[in-house]
């Protein structure tokens, strides 16, 4: 059992020993490194200021991935290979990604150009060259000074054939033995009253939780990671199962979809673009691509927040959760069943979550998901909405609706449900069961929105797939109508 | 050849996008250097019971705790009206306001302290909105009148009147480098602080009066900003004196940088406003009275909320001639830190009113609203008087209408979205252009004055230091492009020095848009003494009896790095070699610049005068699409048309137009400050206050400057940019609203700022709903 950690930092390896370890990756680049290129802004993954590539050993070759530094702690990457905005340059040239920045004025007061560099050359990296898809790569960065379209204008000015992949920069292959011995190492740290562990097996794993039931799980970190540093909570004893890579797979059978808890919800998205588009687009607007690069869907169901991007699907979906114990035991539980409060849940204290299946849904059947949010992207939804519905010619055979953020759990609308199946699909009936729907509910004022805003949104949402199910002609005319508008 | 008009990058490009660029956490720590912070009142409105500190003491680490009795100077305050305590001496006016100073020697520590403090407050009924304030009383300074004309016999004899009110929300600044400032403490009581501000000569002398010192015991030096747009104009003060007041009191160099959300919970922001208008017009759309009354919400000191209003009340007029109008202003004072400058500085809140009001008189005449802009904008000859008395001179607006109306097919997608609107059943969509006057110069006389110091060295390198803050603007890049023309040298034989106030002083802050007009015109002014200088010594060495060419200043040119006589330019020297030879020769090398904005004066009782140098124009047609059963709305194509006279640097100038729209548009759609009952923010941090992200940049986006060459009066025939573009993102809420009306029965909608998801659902339930108000109520006999 290692008793320190091993996590290399622009090519250079660092064991970090002791309390070292409980610190934040930014802190630690900037206040021991003085890597301070790395900047520091909101301290809660929303900016993107602290972008840095992380690179994991995966099936042989080293994965870069561009997280947000500030929630990412050092003990989360254990057999890491960080790469920040220093470790870019090609020796004292700019990269060509720098040289478009400059060229084309994407930098004005500098402090968020390090975050956006950093996340442009990993898309341009994976080849994401187009317009759409750098909209999409950077939607974690924000930007108070540019408004952006210099920085887009930059990155189609990138010619990617002059880009150096990271491999070019930093060779693998002196890396990729120590990363891995590392990654596959138990760890325990103990330090100023703090525990972490990192087991390598499941048992192990679940054993260490029953001997200490306050041990708080972190995958990504991403809420965990948030709460620490806005001092809303302070885990004595942590316990990541970065080890277990058994845990990152995703694997589909018979419409079946089984996610393993320390899958990334990037992954999650890449494995759901062919057999569920329609989750797929969910899960591009769940965070930003920095968070979906380190949160995980297991992570969003053990936080239960009631405003969760990926509930409600699971909900109607009936999504199963798997729960590890101790001598090899699981069960499984429906998520309808799982949440017994505001994130409370049924597990037991020697439980931990190790996977979830979920029943895709077949071509016959209808399901669509709704986020409505302030801001359509790099927010968390003020109301969502999710339907799955089968229907025998235009009558509702079955229908499951679930709605997130209007209770302090995710609800279903077990009434709107029943008197809708056997029901027409007409615009009458579902007039009457959207506002049947405002019964159901009881949403609360928040920053978010109002409880009017969520009990309008209910009743509004019924009338919306409807109107999108049965009449989807006027939303392509919208489409066409402006030429590259979008529809949400 | 010259770089002025050049697409020159950044003068920081390549540090930032290296991350070399330094910011004030940025530096590296110094030997016993202290971190602070503070803690805050825990009430918007109350008094100190009681004040334990014995505990926070104790704790390891812990230097330092301090409070308003160990404030050596002065605890008070204020950029106009010294009405602002750094620490709570008695009574907290605003949640959060600093009580204790803790300095230590690490974060856990200061956490720590910050835990084992005990304060408790007796509660003090709070006010927070401007209606309560109203209703109280609660007023900072008196009120302000703009008005000409008689209103009153205008209006009834107006054809159509129309009443009403808008709802105006704050804006967040959202710089990503939060406040900071460390300070070093230096001998004989001396100082020195690296602030991010965008006015070292402010915080140089609020640092000396709260040590009690002279100010020149103080320096302060302003190397960059990571983002400011106003929110560091008066505001990067507070943590300079508290990081002072530690240096001073421990000896010891001592950093503050406040955590973003501490930043935004007990920082000021753009100044909410609420008015009520009534408005006079005839059957054509054409304005022919006005009455306007302005709200705003001070928060809880002066600040420059009176200087704000101000500004609101002469942009009231926006691009419109107002024959009879009467534009009232007051600022209300709330417990809420004190609300402060935001690039536009009371300009968008006057303009987004004629917006409004000009957007109903269309709909109330079933009209379109570009006609009716059109119809009301000011004249080049006739009808080109603003209600202050200053004549709208050198007027594109009408050429901006024109040509923008073409440029963006105006009318043919007008026609389009009325059938587009008549038949989707999901979604509707908005158009709408409104243009832009935005008055260039401080409206406070004083501030428009500025000082430039240009040192040669013998290699013929040059820096130059002005007053000017660079907070990603590009003015450092601009003032290095003037003095490489007018000195007629390499453009990167030029450096900019980090602004401090033993190099310049008595500077006014970067602001107003006129941060390049006033120091670029100092810079200017010291390379025209030194060419002249350097031409009589050139002229000397040059002449040549012998060849006919007898001493002649006048035809000595310096360009490309070279000194030569026009007559002979076979005569020549580098530029290097001259300064060399001069240096020997003993001919002063350095010079310092001066300038003073000529013939602005504004006065304030009678509010009347000529304030501005100039105006900027511009003009936005942006267009959404609103689904019609979320609310939720996109902004799917905007085409700006800016009049920036000839460019200093048309890339950087880009860069101002924008990123000032986006900060517009996002103030008045995702921008949204919420607050409890208690006062408290509750959108305090990235993840529940919405700017735009850049999913949100429309997909179409045209920007394009109108060709300009007789903005004669400034510097290079340029016009400042700062600003004014943030006031054209309003067309996208003036389209939102544009949108709404084609909902339900064509009434005027209402709708607040911004126009959320939630106030645009609202809006549409309203319009489409059974029981639907068809007017806005008359709320004008309430406030009398």
């Amino acid at each position: 059992m290692r008793d320190h950690l091993l996590i290399h930092v622009n090519g250079h390896l660092h064991r970090v020993e002791g309390a070292m370890a409980f610190q934040s990756l930014s802190n630690f680049l900037r206040y021991q490194l003085t890597l301070i290129g790395t900047k520091v802004v909101c301290a809660e993954g929303d900016c993107g200021s602290c972008t840095v590539l992380i690179g994991r050993v995966e099936h042989e070759h080293i994965e870069y991935r561009p997280v947000t530094s500030c929630i990412e702690f050092l003990y989360q990457l254990d057999g890491a290979h960080v790469v920040t905005i220093e470790g870019l340059a090609y020796g004292d040239q700019l990269n060509p990604v720098q040289e478009a920045m400059v060229r084309c004025h994407g930098a004005q007061c500098g402090f968020c150009t390090p975050g956006f560099v950093v996340s442009m050359c990993a898309a341009i990296a994976r080849g994401e060259t187009e317009r759409e898809q750098l909209r999409a790569a950077l939607v974690g960065n924000l930007c108070r000074c540019t408004g952006y379209e210099p920085i887009i204008r930059a990155g189609l000015e990138v010619n990617p054939r002059a880009m150096r992949c990271i491999d070019d920069i930093y060779p693998p292959a002196p890396l990729i033995d120590s990363m891995s011995a590392a990654a596959h190492e138990p760890v325990l740290i103990h330090a100023d009253g703090r525990t972490f562990f990192k087991p390598t097996t499941l048992a192990g794993a679940v054993a260490f939780k029953a001997t200490d039931p306050a041990c708080v799980i972190i995958a990504g970190g991403t809420d965990v990671g948030v709460q620490m540093n806005k001092s809303l909570r302070d885990p004595r004893v942590v316990m990541t199962l970065a080890g277990l890579s058994d845990l990152r797979q995703i694997t589909s059978s018979e419409g079946m979809l089984t996610v393993g808890a320390c899958a990334t919800l990037t992954e999650l998205e890449r494995s759901t673009q062919l057999c569920c588009p329609e989750l797929n687009a969910m899960l591009r607007r769940h965070g930003s691509p920095l968070i979906r690069n380190a949160g995980t869907l297991a992570g969003n169901i053990a936080n239960g927040s009631p405003i969760g991007d990926a509930m409600p699907a699971l909900f109607v979906l009936g999504a199963e959760i798997e729960l590890a114990s101790q001598g090899g035991a699981t069960r499984r539980v429906d998520i309808n069943q799982f949440y017994t409060g505001y994130k409370t849940n049924v597990m037991r204290p020697d439980e931990l979550i190790a996977r979830v299946h979920i029943p895709l849904p077949s071509a016959n059947e209808l399901f669509k998901l709704y986020k409505v949010s302030k801001r359509h992207d790099l927010d968390i939804s003020s109301f969502m909405a999710a339907f799955h519905a089968r229907l025998r010619g235009n009558v509702i055979e079955s229908i499951r609706i679930a709605y997130g953020g209007v209770g302090p759990v995710i609800l279903r609308l077990p009434k709107t449900e029943a008197f809708l199946t056997g029901q027409p699909l007409d615009e009458a009936t579902m007039a009457a069961a959207g506002e049947l729907a405002r019964t159901e509910i009881t949403p609360i004022s928040d920053v978010r929105g109002s409880a009017d805003f969520r009990l309008q949104l209910a009743e509004n949402f019924i009338r919306r797939f409807h109107a999108e199910v049965t009449g989807s002609q006027s939303l392509v005319a919208s489409r066409d109508g402006n030429g590259n508008g979008r529809v949400r | 050849m010259g770089v002025i008009g050049k697409d020159i990058p950044h003068d920081s490009a390549r540090g930032h996008v290296t991350g070399q660029s330094l910011f004030i956490d940025d530096m590296p720590f110094a030997r016993n250097e202290l971190l602070v912070d503070f803690v805050g009142s825990p009430v918007a409105h109350g008094v100190i019971e009681s004040l334990d500190l014995q505990a926070a003491r104790e704790v390891d680490g812990v230097v330092a705790l301090l409070t308003a009795k160990d404030v050596p100077g002065h605890n008070t305050f204020g950029a106009v009206v010294k009405d602002e305590q750094l620490l709570v001496g008695d009574t907290a006016v605003f949640l959060g306001q600093p009580v204790v100073l803790i300095a230590a020697t690490s974060q856990p520590a200061l956490r720590a302290a910050k835990k084992a403090i005990r304060l408790t407050m007796r509660p003090l009924p709070p006010i927070f909105s401007i209606d309560d304030a109203i209703a109280a009383n609660s007023f900072l300074g008196g009120e302000r009148v703009i008005a000409r004309g008689n209103v009153t016999t205008a209006l009834a004899s107006s054809r159509h009147v129309l009443e009403g009110s808008l709802v105006v929300g704050g804006q967040e600044h959202f710089y990503l480098e939060s406040q900071a400032a460390v300070a070093f403490p230096g001998e004989h009581g001396a100082i020195t602080i690296h602030s991010s501000t965008q006015h070292p000569t402010e915080v140089q002398s609020l640092v000396a009066e709260v040590l009690g010192v002279p100010f020149n015991h103080v320096t302060c030096i302003a190397k960059r900003m990571g983002g400011a747009f106003g929110g560091k104009e008066t505001q990067a003060a507070q943590p300079a004196m508290m990081a002072a007041l530690v240096a001073a009191r421990t000896g010891r160099p001592a950093r503050i940088v406040y955590n973003k959300d501490d930043d935004m919970r007990t920082t000021g922001k753009r100044h909410p406003f609420k008015s009520w208008y009534t408005v006079g017009f005839d059957d054509d759309g054409l304005i022919t009275a006005l009455d306007l009354k302005l709200f705003s919400n001070g928060g809880c000191s002066t600040d420059l909320s009176l200087a704000v209003l101000e500004r609101a009340m002469l942009h009231s007029d926006n691009a419109y001639y107002l024959p009879n109008v009467r534009i009232t202003g007051r600022v209300c004072r709330t417990n809420l830190p004190s609300n402060t400058a935001f690039r536009g500085f009371g300009g968008p809140q006057g303009v987004v009113n004629i917006e409004n009001i000009v957007e109903e008189v269309a709909l109330s005449l079933a009209m379109d609203a570009l006609e009716v802009r059109r119809r009301n904008c000011y004249g080049t000859g006739t009808r080109n008087s603003t209600p202050y008395g200053q004549r709208v001179q050198n007027n594109t607006l009408p050429r901006i209408f024109e040509k923008l109306s073409v440029d963006a097919d105006y009318f043919q997608r007008r026609r389009e979205i009325d059938t587009f609107n008549a038949t989707s059943k999901t979604h509707l969509r908005g158009l709408s252009m409104t243009p832009v006057k935005f008055g260039i110069s401080f409206t406070k006389k004083t501030l428009n004055q500025a000082n430039a110091l240009v040192n040669i060295y013998t290699d013929g390198t040059v820096m130059v230091s002005t007053g000017a803050t660079e907070m990603g603007q590009g003015v450092h890049t601009r003032v290095r492009q003037i003095v490489a023309d007018e000195l007629g040298i390499a453009y990167d034989a030029v450096i900019v020095g980090a602004t401090s106030t033993d190099k310049n002083h008595n500077t006014s802050p970067t602001a107003a848009s006129s941060g390049t007009d006033l120091n670029g015109a100092a810079a200017r002014d010291a390379c025209c003494k030194l060419r002249a200088r350097l031409a009589e010594f050139a002229a000397r060495e040059l002449a040549d009896a012998a060849a006919g060419l007898d001493f002649s200043r006048e035809h000595v040119q310096f360009q490309d790095g070279m000194v030569f006589d026009t007559r002979d330019p076979s005569r020549r020297m580098r530029f290097a070699e001259l300064i060399c030879r001069a240096y020997i020769q003993r001919v002063n090398l350095g010079e310092r610049g001066f300038y003073a904005t000529p013939g602005v004066d504004f006065n304030r009782e009678t509010g009347k005068g000529h304030p501005f140098l100039y105006f900027t124009n511009g003009a936005a047609c942006s267009e959404i699409l609103i689904d019609r059963f979320t609310g939720e709305m996109t902004v799917t194509r905007v085409d700006l048309l800016m009049d920036a006279g000839q460019c200093i640097n048309p890339g950087i100038d880009r860069g101002q137009v924008v990123g000032g729209f986006v900060q517009g548009m996002g103030w008045v759609t995702t921008e949204e400050l919420k607050y409890d009952d208690a006062g408290v923010l509750l959108s305090h941090s990235p993840t529940t206050y919405k700017i735009p992200a850049i999913s949100d940049v429309p997909r179409v986006f045209n920007v394009e400057f109108l060709d300009n060459p007789d903005n004669a009066v400034s510097l290079y025939r340029s016009k400042a940019l700062g600003e004014p573009p943030l006031l054209l993102g309003i067309s996208v809420w003036t389209a939102a609203k544009d949108a709404l009306s084609y909902a339900g029965s064509r009434q005027i909608p209402r709708l607040q700022l911004p126009a959320t998801v939630e106030q645009i659902l609202t809006a549409l339930t309203r319009q489409t709903g059974p029981a639907a108000p068809s007017t806005q109520p008359a709320i004008r006999a309430e406030i009398g």
